[in-house]
């Protein structure tokens, strides 16, 4: 984990934590994957670490003047995560990390139409309840240009099950100066809808998804970096949400991903400023633009991160508000329809000896007329919050 | 294998054509880099900061992928798939 010394020779022994071999985990963590900078990224962490974190995510009920029938209140995810992780002898490293979320509320299950003729939203009847755990572990060579980690992870809900792997390389240029990094993987899921406020038509059936992905980094200064990535996703099986009373999608889904980012660094200000884009395109017609910036403020032994992201998405070809049946495929998921979001957080650190407390607090609001693309507004847009706690803990 | 023959035929495709042409000038910028003055090992330092990182911790980038990818519908794409959930 990230600690807060400064100078070059705490920025030594910091790197060595902070590059942590889960920096590179596989999983939704490789969507920032660093084509990792520095010299020090080729060794094993130097200590121990054992870390809880804790996170309430929350979704705002949905508005009266959107609602039909149902329940109004939407989710609440209570999301604990767990880790170690250590050297072992002078190459290898391994980490275990649990991860349990704890679920309840309604979702919505079709749209309709309101006696005003306005689009409504029939939801799930009473609260769900779910639990999902996951497990996961990574081992990881490191030698003197480069390192080289495999994962595998397990997550099980009651209605939902997955094994992923995965695998990842990176080394550097004679000089240090880029790094290239490459991963692979793939992920076996099972979809057992249970039947529970609202009907499900299907038993079970699988999703095999298989990812690839490609990047560099490349040190401008002694105060800026830059790194680009393309990545590439397929999934085929039962890609429809059976939760959903009208939602036929195709079995086939290919994504593309490129992403981009900048780190400069202003000494007189001990401060950073982060810069990171995305654009992504899929064979269902939906692109999406993701803009990220931040501000990194160091203190003595205390950090401020705000941040600011915005999002728009194009909406899927075969969405639309209310679901067309005439069609081959057909959805009214609002995740799948034309519409911009901002969130908005504050991250902050304070390291104290060998202890380091984290806390963050986001906000995130979407609405149709926000995007950049054309397309009617789904009355399910969500708008949420989320705060975290962490604490963590390193010795040799 | 499949996943790099459905890869190939998804990137000839005609929807793609300005993505290639965004990726390709990456690549020429990224090979333009080559030129750039090196910096030595001791000049590092910065770099090694916190806020310099592509990411602010592993568990982070999990907690938040997995919550955009359950709320958007841009999921994956950028990186190796990971244990799926059944979010909605």
């Amino acid at each position: 984990m990230a600690v807060i010394e400064r100078g070059v020779k705490n920025a030594h022994s910091a790197s060595t934590i902070k590059q942590s071999p889960l920096v590179r985990t596989l999983g939704a963590a490789v969507a920032a994957l660093p084509a990792y900078q520095n010299t020090y990224a080729d060794a094993p962490p130097e200590f121990t670490e054992v870390g809880l974190r804790y996170s309430h995510y929350s979704e705002d009920s949905l508005s009266e003047d959107k609602f039909i029938a149902g329940a109004r209140g939407r989710y609440d995810i209570d999301v604990t995560q767990l880790w170690i992780e250590a050297p072992i002898g002078s190459n290898w490293s391994i980490a275990v990390d649990v991860q349990n979320d704890s679920m309840s509320g309604a979702s919505p299950w079709f749209v309709g139409t309101q006696v005003d003729g306005q689009p409504g939203v029939i939801m799930s009847g009473a609260s769900i309840y779910d639990n999902r755990v996951e497990v996961g572990a990574t081992t990881r060579y490191f030698w003197a240009d480069g390192n080289a980690g495999f994962n595998v992870t397990h997550s099980k809900e009651d209605d939902y099950e997955a094994l992923a792997m995965a695998f990842d390389v990176a080394w550097n240029s004679a000089d240090n100066a880029r790094t290239w990094s490459a991963s692979a993987s793939t992920s076996n899921d099972r979809v057992e809808p249970v039947n529970g406020n609202i009907p499900v038509f299907i038993d079970q059936e699988d999703i095999d998804t298989a990812s690839i992905y490609f990047g560099v980094s490349q040190i401008l200064s002694s105060t800026a970096i830059v790194r680009i990535g393309l990545g590439y996703t397929f999934s085929e099986g039962y890609l429809s949400d059976p939760y959903k009373l009208f939602d036929a999608r195709p079995d086939e889904h290919s994504r593309t991903a490129l992403s981009g980012g900048y780190r400069k660094f202003f000494p007189e200000a001990q401060g950073a400023l982060q810069i990171d884009y995305r654009y992504y395109s899929d064979d269902w017609g939906t692109d999406s633009h993701t803009a990220e910036v931040a501000w990194h403020q160091s203190f003595d032994r205390f950090a401020l991160t705000p941040y600011l992201r915005y999002y728009s998405q194009r909406e899927a070809d075969f969405f639309s508000v209310i679901a067309d049946l005439e069609q081959d495929f057909y959805a009214d998921d609002f995740r799948l329809s034309s519409y911009g979001a901002i969130t908005v957080g504050l991250r902050s650190t304070v390291q104290i000896g060998d202890w380091q407390m984290e806390g963050q607090l986001e906000r995130y609001e979407s609405d149709n007329d926000w995007g950049l693309y054309d397309g009617e507004a789904a009355p399910a847009l969500v708008n949420f919050w989320r705060a975290t706690i962490g604490i963590s803990w390193r010795f040799d | 294998m499949h996943c790099a023959l459905k890869f190939c035929s998804y990137w000839r495709s005609k929807r793609l054509e300005a993505f290639r042409f965004v990726v390709l000038c990456a690549v020429m910028g990224v090979a333009g880099c080559s030129g750039l003055e090196p910096v030595a090992a001791w000049e590092r330092g910065y770099l090694a900061e916190e806020g310099m990182q592509w990411q602010s911790s592993a568990r982070e980038a999990k907690f938040e992928g997995h919550v955009y990818t359950s709320k958007e519908a841009s999921s994956g794409g950028n990186g190796a798939a990971g244990g799926g959930c059944g979010c909605n």
